[in-house]
């Protein structure tokens, strides 16, 4: 199998030889094209990431509404700040008060492709917005969970001893909550969590595992002969950490942080569907809840955030799957 | 082994001791008190400010953090989780009324999600690369990454659009008083927590299952003449468990989280409301002491497993 590949790519190279450049790029090209024939799940979660990043980054561009503008269309004679007082005063337009107007659309209409909520809302634009969050909120707690937990994960498992010792007992004690308590106490600690609370908070939450799996890779690369050789060598302390230990322990950290992503993505969900999520922010989790009070007539909007919550955890999963077969190829096809 | 368990216990003495510590500073962290609340509530007050200052006297607030601190563990370790400010009775007292209905919930999700795992691990693997491991597969992946209020929605539409039963979650009905509003009313969050909370374990049991199905005893089974049925059952699934057992020990936690979010829900008056209401309230003494009693259960179960792991497995020994 080998041998035919060589011989395609010594093929290909020898049609392009003259664009030495172009034949690396096809050969990049052919390289990734052979792993979504191997690995149909991951270049499908792969897929999918890409599509949500495409969202994440052009969201402003791509919808027309924002999150927040309400429509009146159903109704020009809406009155958005009728009181009930102005109902009793004039009972025939009653149906133009925010407090009776039934504001849902459905969806498939030109005007809103995902219809309105129960705020007359589009649905389309807040998901699109909502992409973004959700975004920042996997990635962003991921990369404080992962560097966090290698800073620590290597002086723990580097030095030994009671440092160690302290760490450990502390990783056992936040391991001994479940998750969603411990969110729950951190983000409570603001009276309204904004965004970069929420992020933190899910990344100290994350924090604790990934300090383990640093810690265990750090404790079997210590035990390598080139790390020997290294101190013997005269190197320091720090200089083995940098140089010799973190390169080797670079993967297992990379597939930590791809696949903690969706776990991520998936707790800042609950935690917007409690009624807790980042306060200002328009969130997957919270368009959940809303759409929740009124389901059976209206199931559209719980639907289609649970959808985007759902297809970008999966997204974010295969990929990370993905990334940690080809890294670590024992485990491939598994 | 008799050393190992008593270092055990005493390591998860301190584990707790550190649970204990760490939801002490956080909830004095918070902004806002019970006293606050309370005067808040009530508008005839004329003067806040001695109102407030005379509601955290009463409520032991007004003294200095080190003073509540010690205090705190006083009472821990005397087995006392403290006094709810709301209702005025002990978290103990609260939690009675409620451990029975999230062990009932609980042990219903935890059966629902063993019983897909197991049956559908063993399955995916036994037809590795087929339709069925495809599909079983993608169940299992949008188990993963579905969130359990999303697969309960879907749940509770079907039931409501199909009109199978309807769901009543006004009273609180038990198993043994009244079984059918109790089976009608556990039956979606259990199967929405059974869903989420197994679908790690079935991709975790297919993966061991296919790495015991290439050692060499299994084809020593083979080569003696059994029927793949022996094979799987008596020699892989049982090897392939051992990892599977970890794993479920630390579902534990997510199965609490879940259960959260479902009784929630579902205003199902079991544990998992209680610690969030609680926390809403800045009810601090019964959210305290609901937390340290969900950590005992954690640290508890996974020891369990750890000495179940020695019993099953001989080669394991602990010293």
């Amino acid at each position: 199998m080998a041998s035919i590949d060589q011989q395609q790519v010594d093929l290909s190279s020898a049609i392009y030889g003259q664009f030495g450049q172009t034949a690396t790029h096809w050969r990049r090209v052919r390289a990734f094209l052979r792993f979504t024939k191997r690995n149909k799940l991951g270049a499908l979660g792969l897929g999918l990431v890409t599509v949500i990043l495409f969202f994440g980054i052009f969201a402003p561009w791509l919808q027309r509404y924002g999150a927040l503008q309400s429509f009146q269309q159903a109704n020009p004679e809406f009155n958005p700040t009728a009181s009930p007082f102005d109902i009793a005063a004039n009972p025939d337009k009653a149906l133009s008060s925010p407090f009776i107007l039934d504001r849902w659309k459905s969806p498939l209409s030109s005007e809103h492709w995902l219809g309105t909520d129960a705020n007359g809302q589009d649905i389309y634009a807040r998901l699109v917005v909502g992409t973004r969050l959700a975004i920042i909120i996997g990635v962003g707690a991921s990369a404080i969970a992962v560097s966090l937990g290698t800073i620590v994960g290597i002086f723990s498992g580097y030095f030994g001893g009671k440092f160690d010792l302290v760490v450990q007992r502390f990783v056992d004690a936040i391991q001994a909550f479940p998750g969603l308590v411990l969110l729950l106490l951190i983000v409570s600690v603001m009276e309204k969590p904004n965004l970069a609370i929420t992020v933190v908070a899910l990344g100290f939450l994350g924090f604790a595992s990934s300090v383990r799996i640093v810690r265990s890779s750090v404790l079997s690369v210590s035990q390598a002969a080139f790390i020997e050789a290294a101190r013997s060598y005269g190197a320091t302390d720090i200089r083995l950490m940098l140089r010799h230990i973190l390169p080797n322990i670079a993967s297992a950290v990379l597939v930590i942080f791809s696949i903690s992503i969706g776990v991520y993505i998936l707790s800042e969900a609950s935690l917007s569907f409690l009624g807790l999520g980042p306060a200002d922010k328009t969130t997957w989790g919270k368009m959940v809840n809303a759409g929740r009070q009124s389901v059976d007539l209206h199931p559209w909007e719980s639907l289609l955030a649970g959808g985007a919550i759902t297809l970008t955890v999966l997204g974010f999963n295969l990929a990370g799957d993905a990334i940690r077969d080809e890294l670590d190829p024992r485990l491939r096809g598994r | 082994m008799t050393n190992y368990i008593i270092r055990r216990l005493l390591l998860n003495v301190l584990v707790l001791w550190v649970v204990a510590s760490l939801v002490f500073v956080a909830t004095h962290a918070l902004p806002g008190d019970f006293a606050e609340k309370r005067v808040a509530a009530s508008f005839e007050l004329t003067n806040q400010e001695e109102a407030i200052k005379f509601a955290r006297k009463e409520l032991g607030l007004d003294k200095p953090l080190w003073h509540q601190y010690v205090v705190f563990m006083g009472e821990l370790a005397r087995g006392d989780l403290g006094t709810s400010y709301e209702t005025n009775r002990s978290t103990w007292s609260e939690l009675k009324e409620r451990v029975p209905t999230t062990l009932e919930l609980g042990g219903l999700i935890v059966l629902v999600s063993f019983g897909l795992a197991i049956p559908i691990g063993v399955i995916s693997a036994v037809k590795q690369n087929t339709w069925i491991d495809f599909a079983l597969r993608t169940f299992s992946i949008f188990g993963v990454s579905a969130p359990v209020f999303v697969v309960a929605i879907l749940l509770s539409l079907f039931v409501v659009k199909t009109g199978i039963f309807e769901i009543d979650i006004v009273g609180s009905p038990h198993f043994w008083s009244d079984p059918v509003g109790a089976a009608k009313l556990y039956a979606i969050p259990a199967l929405a927590g059974g869903l989420s909370g197994g679908a790690a374990t079935m991709r975790i049991l297919r993966s061991q299952m296919l790495e015991v199905m290439r050692q060499d005893y299994i084809r020593t089974a083979r080569a003696k003449g059994l029927n793949d049925r022996k094979v799987w059952m008596r020699h892989a699934m049982k090897n392939a468990m051992l990892p599977v057992l970890t794993i479920m020990g630390l579902t534990v936690g997510g199965i609490v989280s879940g259960q959260i979010i479902l009784e929630q829900m579902f205003n199902i008056q079991g544990v998992g409301r209680f610690v969030f209401q609680s926390l809403n309230n800045r009810d601090f003494p019964p959210f305290q002491g609901t937390v340290l009693v969900i950590g005992f259960v954690i640290v508890s179960v996974n020891l369990a497993v750890d000495l179940i792991y020695a019993w099953v497995d001989p080669r394991i020994r602990y010293t």
